[in-house]
């Protein structure tokens, strides 16, 4: 009888598993019928730049530092990362007013204002759709047994790597097929040292003796 | 007797299983991912026939208020079948923006979008925007948890915005809501929410019924009595 190794039947299931997450994700519930989200899934090659990129964020954002250690740390095992995404302008006619402009046709007419992060003004609901698709993809994982974790920052920093071509928002869900679960660990990465270099930083005033006193302490 | 007991214990076990289902979508809703982990939406459940009426009615006087809301007479003609509505909201994504500088809104950085002007509360005007469109599409998850649970369980529903609206305008929902989606959902042998004929809005079960057997029926009985 042939012998399987354990490591490829991960890897397979994991492939399969993230193809039913798109499925999931194509036939959740769309507004208006509409559905013209972009999916594509990205594996270690790309996640490492992502996890760069975010990590080179660290001055600017606590937060996607954290994130690009944590992905640099994913892709050690199993591990892969869908990326919903859609062009921003409205395509519904609904007038809700929640862009701020009155009508559908005044939004879609408003100059683009480009950013790393995402494209905007964008339509809500147009956001939207690929959100829930996320959610519907995040919940196909969580019947799977993956674990999963729906990320923001990696988002924005595959829009920044323009990593998928031709979109102004971007949504990502990250599944690891590891031995534990590998996402929500709030001590792993912002530990005692980390929070007391932070709380130093950002409330000078709460440690330094007298006023006057200079902010570094080596000099 | 003309109807059976249990006929009549059949129509009162849908209706409860119905409303046992809305109490099971509302946990799946609250549990759904969130940005930050953070509880910025609310879901309110409104299985009540006459708050359903109330709604209904909510969103056709909406309906003449601005002309793309048109289809909003057929979104009430479907949400007056529904046994229970589930309204979602999102309470920080009108004064609150995420200060992450996301860019979604348009505005660059979220300070730009605090010092923008917000829409008027005015006929014609859904949502008071430009709302934090992170904070607002929020609510997809706990939409989605919604939809995604009623699909396991088997009951049918249907998501609508007009209804989330209308249910801000009638002030039933928390004062901060900025953002509101409305679930129906149904437990019946036909779902109400789709395939359904054009004009719904003005022929429905219940139009029909007004224009022809109650009109009928009173001539009827006193001619065939």
């Amino acid at each position: 009888m042939a012998i399987r190794e354990m490591d490829d039947m991960l890897q397979a299931g994991l492939d399969r598993a993230v193809e039913m997450m798109a499925l999931a994700a194509q036939t959740s519930f769309k507004f208006g019928k509409r559905n013209t989200m972009k999916l594509i899934k990205i594996t270690n090659e790309e996640i490492e730049q992502l996890a760069e990129y975010c990590f080179s964020l660290g001055d600017m954002s606590p937060l996607a530092a954290r994130d690009g250690r944590f992905a640099a740390d994913l892709i050690k095992e199993p591990a892969a990362v869908l990326l919903i995404g859609d062009k921003r302008q409205s395509l519904f006619n609904y007038n809700c007013g929640a862009c701020g402009y009155r009508t559908c046709a005044e939004l879609n007419k408003a100059e683009m204002v480009e950013s790393l992060t995402s494209n905007g003004p964008s339509c809500i609901f147009r956001n939207i759709n690929i959100h829930m698709a996320a959610d519907a993809a995040a919940a196909m994982a969580w019947r799977l047994g993956l674990h999963c974790r729906v990320f923001s920052t990696l988002a924005f920093a595959a829009k920044a790597l323009e990593i998928m071509p031709d979109v102004d928002i971007i949504v990502s869900i990250a599944v690891s097929a590891a031995k534990v679960d590998p996402f929500f660990d709030r001590h792993k990465f912002w530990t005692q040292d980390v929070w007391d270099q932070t709380f130093k930083k950002e409330f000078p005033t709460f440690t330094r003796g007298f006023i006057g006193a200079v902010e570094d302490e080596d000099w | 007797m003309s109807v059976e007991r249990t006929l009549k214990q059949f129509e009162e076990d849908r209706k409860e299983a119905a409303q046992i289902a809305a109490r099971m979508l509302l946990a799946s809703a609250v549990t759904s991912p969130r940005v930050g982990g953070v509880g910025e939406c609310t879901v309110h459940i409104i299985d009540d026939e006459c708050d359903i009426e109330d709604l209904c009615q909510a969103v056709e006087e909406m309906s003449s208020e601005n002309k793309a809301w048109e289809f909003f007479m057929r979104d009430a003609a479907m949400i007056r079948d529904a046994d229970a509505v589930l309204v979602v909201t999102s309470l920080r994504s009108l004064t609150d923006p995420s200060d992450i500088n996301c860019n979604l809104c348009g505005k660059l950085t979220c300070e730009y979008l605090r010092k923008e002007d917000k829409l008027p509360l005015e006929p014609g005007v859904a949502y008071t925007g430009p709302l934090c469109t992170f904070r607002a599409m929020n609510i997809s998850y706990a939409v989605d948890g919604i939809a995604t649970l009623a699909r396991n369980l088997g009951i049918d529903y249907g998501v609508y915005w007009s209804a989330g609206a209308a249910a801000m305008r009638m002030g039933i929902l928390p004062k901060a809501t900025g953002f509101a989606l409305a679930v129906a959902i149904s437990v019946t042998e036909k779902s109400p929410f789709r395939d359904i004929p054009v004009k719904y809005g003005e022929i429905n079960e219940r139009t029909m019924n007004d224009r022809i057997i109650r009109r009928l029926w009173p001539q009827f009985r006193s001619i065939y009595s």
